[in-house]
């Protein structure tokens, strides 16, 4: 119902390039995420999506239609702020039925709409109370249900979670997927978590100082990222990076190539005596274990899964499948093929 | 259905003219007062300050300039020795009056930051002098000074003899009992003032001094005050500028006197003005203070600012 | 002597009992996390440790000696705060040598450790600049800096790491573990990130509502979780768990789980430790330590309703909202489609009372 485009969209702020030429399509339906560290420019698009700003270039456009100077408003796009800017003198029903009552719906549908939207959230339970009475997931779920009251074309969450303890953060994103998807609307959903974009988004967009440097299917972006930047900044631990003719693994020789990337999870240790490289730290995560491992000047990290038992200081060789390695450029960009 | 079309589509920049026109609007009648009361005296008064007029003359106001003498009332004014006694003393009773006020509100505050049974209770007792109509104020202190009254009782109890000062009859203590009174009343000012202050200073910091084995003292010197200076300079700017204009309370009480051992810049401007009853020059006074103390206040703004 | 001693630690505000009871023994030297949801009194205790708060019932000692009475500043602990609390008015320099200077150090030795100090943290450049406005890894190091320059026994540390971004935090853990090594001192870290606990800790605390639940090296309560409070909140995603009853197949002992089916048979450990249960049991399993079974294998049969692909791990999400099961493969294992036949390893099995919610440990 909403197609959201940007075409060569450019924002400064004084000095400062806050969104750099950005484009990009978010279809209908699809919970599309914005990723990348803090002051990327996520925010700003999110913004200009919204209308909160205006672009210096470019077009924003939505379903077809360039709505550059149009208001907020009239753009019938809900937002859901970090910190949710509930109404604490009413209670949680109030709250979610105010955008109806703003725009004087009619009795009936609103509290049709209102009913809809607390049972997609699982908070019909507590409408009754303040927002001073419920926990933080609860007046999240509520910030979303105004949103979703209004039926919009598509909604925003700017980083709605990084609040929550950590294991809460892990149910809500699962709980944001699901409504979503029942929801069936577009959502453009800020975050700097690595873990969470992956988790939640259909598509992501990777920024870099506004810049948008990559755009795909978490997967894609993942397996095919098309530089260092993008490599490095998904995945945990981080990707190894090593200059080339570091000899730390035996890799096929690649004209252009100034940088070798490996997965930690593409690392395959083996204990061998006499070896020149060795395990300098080794922490057990239960499902997985993190070694650390030093090899010819360079410092790696390899996971492995269960619990092998490593000690610090063995000595172990290291080897990776050809296919499992990236080659970089000198200039980040990743070699194909 | 993504863009509503119950709503008319209103462009951007119109709304924020649209809006600034609407804020214009609302506060036309706060502009026109202000205008009627601040600027409009101001100007007539630098008009009358330029002459040498009394309503005594038989001129109305506007006819002023028949007796035009520039700034003729501004010399004058510097060589009038009872204007400048009347500002040393006033200059003294701040002098005495803040510092005195500002410790004691910061004394005060600092035992009402904790929660302590009955604090509400006390805090409405605190409070009830600032509530108190100066005027009232005045006469209250009026009755206490007198020479048969409770002031004079109470000290009797610590003396072998009946104390019977006479209070307001004399030069000096006239002056104290003045600058008692200004303490009693303003001192919950400066205790309000500087609580909101202190209970803006981060707890997590004083906590951390503390676990870094800072005393008492030592936190309070080393984080409390630094982090309320912009407060106490607000508090103390502005009962500098309330204390130089002290005047109906101090009236009430002595009336100046005895003599003109309490008569402050005011009581002196209000004395020139009912008996002498000549407004130019009195004019010329005021505009001059109106201009050093407008001076004191931009620059303590200027230091806020930082 | 830097070891610490909680001895039988209660503490009330009002009505609401935050700490009920609680006894815990940390080593000299070590790195234990205090690890728990919000509100299980994990903050409560490092603040009585370090003097903030004084407990209702029960003592501190650090060592042999008994904390009762002393006050904060005199306990020479190291305190590191969720927000940093660092001196913004001050430079920092005048952060990092406060302590000193308020404990009259001569002005020599002060200038000496300071600068010592802002060398091994790398903040020698910003000495004299102000502390206002410095970013969140600068800041960490100052207040760690601050705080360590007194050459305390005993760091504590009160999630220092929520405030910062996701990407960061495995920067800043790395960092923070490799001072703990540097300074030896006791730590004591407070933290509701079970991840950042495992990565971090000689040994784990797990609390619960103002109630120890298990102590134990990361691998300790990963492995033998004490009850399901600590199999569920270790571990991500935290182990599947479900009520059942006993049930007698043709293969052996195994548990009945209702609309999951009846789950495969329990090795011999397990059925040993199953009878100390009377009927009905909850079974765990952790969502690593499931495999796709072969058609001719007892298995539960579970339909797929949300995949989470997050880099080299993929969280299978299963079953019905109502019993949801979590299964964790590698990336790129071949998902098959329909109905996935999927079997916990017997030997990873874990069950608990139904009642209590204790593990019933295998003899």
């Amino acid at each position: 119902m909403a197609e959201i485009s940007f075409r060569n969209v450019s924002k400064r702020f004084g000095t400062t390039q806050a969104v750099d030429n950005a484009s990009f399509t978010i279809a209908d339906n699809e919970f599309f995420c914005l990723f990348g560290p803090p002051l990327s420019g996520k925010s700003t698009v999110l913004r200009l999506i919204l209308g909160l700003e205006t672009p210096d270039e470019g077009e924003v456009l939505i379903d077809g239609r360039v709505v550059n100077h149009i208001g907020p408003a009239a753009r019938n796009i809900a937002m859901v702020f970090q910190n949710l800017a509930l109404f604490p003198h009413m209670t949680a029903e109030q709250n979610v039925r105010f955008p109806l009552v703003e725009r004087r719906e009619p009795e009936a549908r609103i509290k049709a709409r209102v009913a809809d939207a607390a049972s997609k959230l699982h908070i019909s339970h507590i409408l009754h109370k303040h927002p001073g009475q419920l926990s933080g997931g609860e007046r999240q779920r509520v910030a979303i249900a105004r949103a979703l009251v209004r039926d919009p074309a598509a909604y925003l969450m700017d980083d709605p979670i990084s609040a929550l303890d950590a294991r809460l953060r892990e149910e809500a994103r699962v709980e944001l997927k699901r409504m979503q998807r029942e929801a069936g609307r577009t959502l453009v959903y800020v975050t700097h978590d690595q873990e969470e974009a992956m988790s939640v988004a259909d598509r992501m967009a990777i920024f870099e100082h506004g810049a948008i440097r990559q755009i795909g299917t978490p997967d894609a972006l993942y397996d095919q990222p098309t530089s260092a930047y993008v490599a490095r900044l998904l995945g945990a631990p981080v990707m190894n990076i090593l200059p080339m003719g570091a000899n730390v693994i035996t890799a096929p020789a690649r004209p252009g190539a100034a940088h070798l990337g490996l997965r930690p999870e593409d690392l395959t240790v083996t204990p061998q005596p006499g070896a020149a490289a060795t395990v300098t730290g080794v922490e057990p995560l239960g499902g997985y274990t993190v070694l650390t491992i030093a090899a010819a000047g360079e410092t790696l990290r390899a996971m492995l899964r269960g619990q092998p038992a490593f000690a610090t200081g063995t000595p172990v060789s290291l080897s990776a499948a050809p296919a499992r390695l990236h080659f970089f450029g000198p200039d980040g960009t990743r070699l194909a093929g | 259905m993504t863009l509503t079309d119950t709503q008319p589509l209103i462009p951007i920049k119109r709304a924020k003219d649209e809006g600034a026109r609407l804020g214009f609007r609302l506060t036309l009648p706060a502009q026109l007062l202000v205008l009627f009361i601040a600027v409009f005296p101001l100007l007539m008064q630098l008009y009358i300050s330029l002459t040498d007029w009394s309503p005594l003359s038989g001129a109305s106001w506007p006819q002023a300039w028949q007796f035009w003498n520039s700034f003729a009332n501004y010399s004058e004014m510097i060589a009038d020795k009872r204007l400048w006694s009347a500002l040393g003393r006033t200059l003294f009773i701040i002098a005495i009056c803040v510092p005195i006020e500002f410790l004691l509100g910061l004394g005060l505050a600092t035992l009402f930051v904790d929660d302590f049974p009955g604090k509400r209770v006390a805090y409405s007792i605190l409070i009830a002098p600032m509530m108190v109509v100066p005027a009232v104020a005045g006469y209250m202190f009026f009755m206490l000074f007198q020479s048969g009254g409770p002031v004079n009782d109470i000290l009797s109890w610590f003396t072998l003899d009946p104390v019977a000062i006479a209070w307001l009859s004399d030069r000096h203590l006239a002056l104290v009992a003045v600058m008692v009174t200004d303490i009693w009343q303003w001192t919950p000012l400066m205790f309000l003032i500087l609580l909101a202050g202190l209970v803006g200073v981060p707890a997590d910091q004083l906590k951390a001094a503390a676990l870094l084995g800072a005393s008492p003292w030592q936190r309070f010197r080393t984080i409390v005050i630094p982090r309320m200076k912009t407060i106490i300079i607000i508090a103390l700017a502005i009962r500098v500028i309330e204390c130089f204009k002290i005047f109906d309370t101090l009236f009430i009480m002595t009336g100046g006197g005895p003599g003109v051992a309490t008569e402050t810049i005011s009581v002196y401007i209000y004395k020139v003005t009912t008996n002498d009853l000549i407004w130019g020059y009195v004019a010329a006074i005021a505009l001059a203070i109106l201009i050093v103390l407008s001076i004191g206040a931009v620059w303590a703004m200027k230091r806020l600012a930082r | 002597m830097s070891a610490i001693t909680l001895q039988h630690l209660v503490k009330r505000f009002g009505a609401f009992t935050a700490l009920k009871s609680m006894d815990l023994a940390i080593a000299d030297g070590e790195f234990i996390a205090l690890l728990g949801p919000s509100g299980c009194g994990k903050s409560t205790t490092m603040n009585i440790i370090a003097g903030m708060e004084t407990p209702s019932e029960g003592r501190i000692l650090f060592g042999e000696r008994d904390m009762a009475g002393v006050p904060m500043g005199r306990r020479g602990v190291g305190f590191v705060f969720q927000n940093y609390a660092i001196f913004t008015h001050m430079s920092v320099r005048r952060n990092l040598d406060y302590g000193l200077r308020m404990t009259g150090r001569p002005a020599k030795e002060i200038a000496r450790r300071t600068s010592a100090m802002a060398e091994l943290l790398g903040l020698t450049d910003l000495l004299d600049r102000p502390a206002q406005g410095l970013s969140v890894n600068i800041l960490q190091r100052l207040a760690i800096g601050r705080s360590a320059v007194m050459e305390p026994a005993i760091f504590l540390l009160d999630e220092p790491l929520s405030n910062v971004d996701a990407a960061f935090r495995a920067v800043m853990r790395t960092e923070l573990k490799s001072l703990q090594r540097q300074f030896k001192q006791t730590m004591v870290y407070v933290t509701h990130d079970q991840l950042e606990a495992m990565t971090m800790a000689d040994r784990i605390a797990v609390m619960d509502h103002g109630v120890l639940q298990q102590v134990g090296t990361p691998l300790e309560v990963y492995n033998t979780p004490a009850n399901t409070f600590v199999a569920r909140f270790i571990g991500s995603p935290g182990m599947n768990l479900f009520t059942g009853t006993l049930t007698t197949t043709s293969a052996g002992l195994a548990v009945d789980l209702g609309p999951l089916g009846i789950s495969p048979p329990l090795a011999l450990a397990q059925a040993a430790a199953a009878q100390q249960a009377k009927g009905a049991v909850i079974y765990g399993f952790r969502p690593e330590e499931v495999g796709l079974a072969p058609p001719s294998e007892p298995a539960f049969d579970l339909p797929l309703s949300l995949t989470e692909r997050i880099g080299a791990r993929t969280i299978l999400h299963l079953g019905t909202p109502q019993a949801e099961v979590r299964a964790v493969f590698q990336s790129g294992t071949a998902i098959p489609e329909g109905l996935l036949r999927l079997a916990p390893a017997p030997a990873a099995v874990r069950l608990f009372d139904a009642g209590t919610g204790t593990a019933l440990l295998v003899a």
